[in-house]
């Protein structure tokens, strides 16, 4: 294959060229990230930090080095989390597909694969450790399948290996697993039948050779006859029992879907050949019924897009730690899955984790941060006795509580309680669909047709009213909704897949399509904190020494505004300072230490901050605010201000000539510069909600009739996305979690939110035209068939060229929109 | 026109044949991942590439 080797070659030059650039703006050679502080040099290579630089020397000295031959600067940063509670038999049962005496088998879900660098790695990673015997990857999946010697290296350390080569594996809970398990079986089934339903189709299409030719000869046609009825209960009653399924199951909640007429079709179709061959009047009409299960099936199978790195269905248990530290009678520290907290148990919570239910601290002081929960990002100063709810992430050195309700009943997963997340089809089966509401009239109007017809026969010409009746039911089978619908939609859901906006079905899709109003959250979701510019407000002048004193002291904290900071202090110049002693970081609270005999503080307000000035009113600022002392003098503070996300302005304008909007936010005060442009109704507007506030407030924009989209990203917009017709998160990390939505959209992309809505419209409308369309291909096939003389032949030709059409209107115009969609974005400038 | 029947059967043969080989695809999972080794193609080829040279 020249071509592939022309391709390897042409992309090492493309490589060699592009890391000399590379190179020259300073980025890192591992992960490809600019250089945050300082650099670190190792043979000649140029490393963001030690850990990237470990990577490297890793791979090199276990000849891996090919790895940065396949990709540029294709690594990520190792992870330092320990995964060792995989070791726990809860969790080892739990992951192990297989074991014996010789091997292991496990599967690891790995977020961060994203290139062929990736492959060649994690492929190779028996160079990497003697226990791996060998490893195999799913790109699509994300999915890492290791056969590894449990004896040699356990399965923490396994998982704690590839989280230091920088892939971090992402272990689920329990349910997610399972219905992950569930859907891969289903998928297989489906596939399965989907490949028989073809076959049958083939092969009765060429038995109905004869008939399309009108070739007369008795011995062929009984035979054929026969074969073409094996095929037929094949297809129909094997390939095609989901439609059984579902039409019963919506039958006994009294509903109507798209699937019953195009079943009473198909039904009807394959009892009038079985009736002509045995009776041996004609050949039936299996070749029309098992074609078009086939394409109905098809459809099925297109729309079906499954994005499996991508879980739309999180809800809070996925937030919390796996594994919790209980303390027992006599203090001892041990292990335990979360499920096993019961009320009375003594946890031990470190910095920075998350309260698994609501409690009391017996021990210690906490900052508890429930931005998590609330959306507000002020820290709440707690100390013993005080009650702690679940969700809350702690600040500060360890302390200990005491559980007071279980998971189940804490008030967090309240929330969880309500209605919307109680019933499990709660979307689907409260927005009736185009396609279902059309069937309703299209059923009931087809049988009163028939009914009709029938009624006319058997008075005028009683011979007549079975071929007319029979040959109505089949020709108007809606198939055209039936296949135009998942052909168009799918495509819509792969088109939008590419501009990372994801989205969970096609139902989904649709809904998006449907909605007037718009509810945004703020935080995270409009806004983002962005490093640059940020504004110094100083009391006095600072000498370039003291400077170069502040630059030292954040660089020794790895907190995001340190990190900020000196990055800031490095492009004005600061120079680092060697002698530094008596350096402390206090969680939560910030930096001090003594350099040339001055001490300095760096952090909160409370801690280096003047008691004389005020509080600020606006609540990011306090945030983001980062205050000085220098030998007990307060000089001032830097600001890290909020920013809109780029290009929210203009999408704001674009929408608001369509859609209502609304904002909703659990922040205290509004930082009215940069959005109230755009909301100047203060009635559209509402701050300081609880998670319960917002999706009441969805609820009752939806109790006026409104058809909501809420676009929201943490935890606490997790009951709005849910009760909105639209949920859609905002991700900016494949890592992170997102709560169950029916969308997920990178953050970056949230601009061309317009020109996503107005894609999903075009599906819709292009649905409905080809329906248009197919409804005139039935009249005139309605128009022979209540005559009574609709030959089979027509019937045979006019319901496949029917179905193709169908299909090709919806290939054609979704693809030629998608198209202009991204030529449209690729122009804009991003 | 004899011929025809045995022509029939062993189309039919056929296709089952084609049938039972997709069946026995899917089931050991070999429809499972259709990206991956478009992929691995050319990690192997770098490596086949290196061998050669030394």
């Amino acid at each position: 294959m020249d071509w592939i080797k022309f391709d390897i070659l042409l992309r090492m030059v493309m490589n060699y060229i592009l890391k000399e650039k590379v190179n020259q703006i300073n980025i890192c050679y591992h992960c490809g990230e600019k250089y945050q502080e300082e650099i670190i040099h190792y043979e000649n290579k140029e490393f963001c930090c030690s850990g990237c630089q470990k990577v490297y020397q890793l791979l090199n000295e276990n000849s891996l080095g090919d790895y940065y031959e396949c990709d540029i600067n294709p690594g990520i940063s190792p992870s330092n989390q320990n995964f060792e509670y995989l070791n726990q038999s809860s969790f080892r049962d739990r992951l192990i597909l297989f074991t014996n005496d010789e091997l292991t088998k496990v599967n690891f879900i790995l977020p961060a694969i994203h290139c062929r660098s990736c492959l060649y790695l994690l492929e190779n990673l028996h160079k990497l450790h003697e226990g791996i015997i060998k490893t195999q990857l799913n790109f699509g999946k994300k999915e890492l399948t290791i056969w590894f010697r449990e004896d040699v290296i356990s399965l923490g350390h396994l998982a704690n290996l590839l989280a230091k080569i920088g892939y971090e594996p992402l272990i689920s809970n329990q349910d997610e697993n399972n219905q992950k398990q569930k859907r891969y079986s289903q998928e297989t089934q489906f596939l399965i039948k989907l490949g028989i339903a073809g076959f049958c189709a083939g092969n009765s299409m060429l038995f109905s050779f004869p008939e399309y030719l009108g070739i007369e000869d008795g011995a062929f046609k009984q035979l054929f006859g026969y074969l073409n009825l094996l095929l037929g209960t094949v297809s129909l009653f094997f390939a095609g029992s989901d439609y059984f399924k579902n039409v019963w199951a919506h039958i006994r909640l009294r509903k109507m879907t798209i699937e019953l007429p195009i079943l009473l079709g198909l039904i009807v179709g394959y009892s009038r050949s079985i009736y002509e061959v045995l009776s041996q009047t004609g050949a039936g009409y299996i070749d029309s019924v098992s074609g078009l299960l086939f394409f109905l099936l098809i459809g099925k199978w297109f729309q079906q897009k499954s994005f499996d790195f991508l879980s739309f269905e999180r809800n809070y248990k996925s937030y919390f730690p796996l594994v919790i530290t209980k303390l027992d009678e006599k203090g001892e520290e041990g292990n335990a899955p979360l499920e096993n907290i019961e009320i009375g148990d003594h946890l031990l919570i470190r910095n920075q984790e998350i309260i698994p239910a609501d409690a009391i601290i017996v021990k210690g002081k906490s900052k508890i941060d429930y931005s998590f929960v609330t959306g507000e990002s002020e820290l709440v100063n707690l100390g013993i006795g005080s009650p702690i709810y679940a969700g809350g992430k702690h600040q500060g050195e360890s302390i200990e509580i005491l559980i007071k309700n279980d998971l189940k009943h804490s008030h967090l997963t309240q929330l969880w309680e309500q209605q919307a997340f109680k019933d499990p089809a709660y979307k689907t089966e409260n927005w009736e669909n185009f396609a279902n509401k059309v069937g309703v009239y299209f059923t009931v109007l087809l049988l009163s047709l028939a009914g009709i017809v029938a009624t006319y026969w058997l008075i005028n010409d009683p011979s007549k009213w079975a071929n007319a009746v029979v040959s109505i039911l089949i020709i108007a089978c809606p198939c055209a909704l039936a296949i135009s619908y998942p052909f168009a939609l799918g495509h819509g859901i792969r088109w939008l897949s590419q501009f990372n906006f994801y989205i969970k079905d096609i139902q989904a899709f649709e809904r998006m399509s449907q909605i007037d109003t718009i509810v945004f959250d703020k935080t995270g979701t409009l806004t983002l904190q962005e490093d640059q510019p940020p504004r110094l407000n100083l009391t006095r002048d600072v000498q370039a020494e003291e400077w170069g004193a502040i630059y030292t002291l954040a660089l020794q904290s790895t907190h995001p505004l340190s990190r900020q900071l000196s990055k800031y202090l490095l492009e004005k110049g600061a120079q680092k300072i060697m002698n530094i002693s008596e350096f402390r970081e206090i969680p939560g609270k910030g930096l001090e230490a003594r350099m040339n005999n001055q001490s300095f503080k760096i952090g909160s307000l409370k801690f280096a901050g003047n008691h004389s000035i005020k509080k600020i009113e606006d609540f990011y600022s306090s945030e983001s605010q980062l205050h000085f002392q220098i030998n007990g003098e307060y000089v001032g503070n830097i600001q890290f201000p909020w920013k809109n996300r780029k290009g929210v302005e203009a999408m704001l304008h674009q929408l608001k000539s369509n859609y209502d909007i609304y904002l909703i936010s659990g922040d205290k005060a509004f930082h009215s510069e940069s959005l109230s442009d755009w909301f100047p109704d203060k009635s559209k507007t509402k701050f300081e909600c609880s998670p319960l506030e917002k999706m009441t407030f969805i609820k009752e924009l939806q109790d006026c009739g409104k058809r909501v989209a809420m676009i929201g990203d943490g935890l606490n917009d997790a009951g709005a996305l849910q009760q909105a017709n639209v949920g859609i998160a905002i991700s900016d990390n494949h890592l992170h979690f997102t709560p169950a939505s029916d969308g997920i959209l990178k953050g970056s992309e949230i601009a061309n939110l317009p020109q996503f809505l107005a894609f999903s419209q075009f599906g819709i409308a292009l649905i409905k035209s080809s329906f248009v369309l197919s409804v005139l291909y039935n009249l005139i096939g309605l128009s022979f068939a209540i005559q009574g003389n609709l030959s089979p032949l027509i019937a045979a030709i006019l319901m496949p060229v029917n179905s193709i059409s169908m299909l090709l209107i919806a290939t054609i115009g979704m693809n030629w929109k998608g198209k202009s969609l991204k030529d449209h974005l690729n122009q804009s400038p991003k | 026109m004899g011929i025809i029947f045995i022509m029939i059967g062993l189309s039919l043969l056929m296709a089952i044949g084609f049938l039972m080989a997709f069946i026995w695809s899917v089931k050991t999972g070999q429809q499972d991942d259709l990206v991956t080794p478009s992929i691995r193609i050319i990690t192997e080829e770098i490596d086949l590439q290196k061998n050669k040279i030394k």
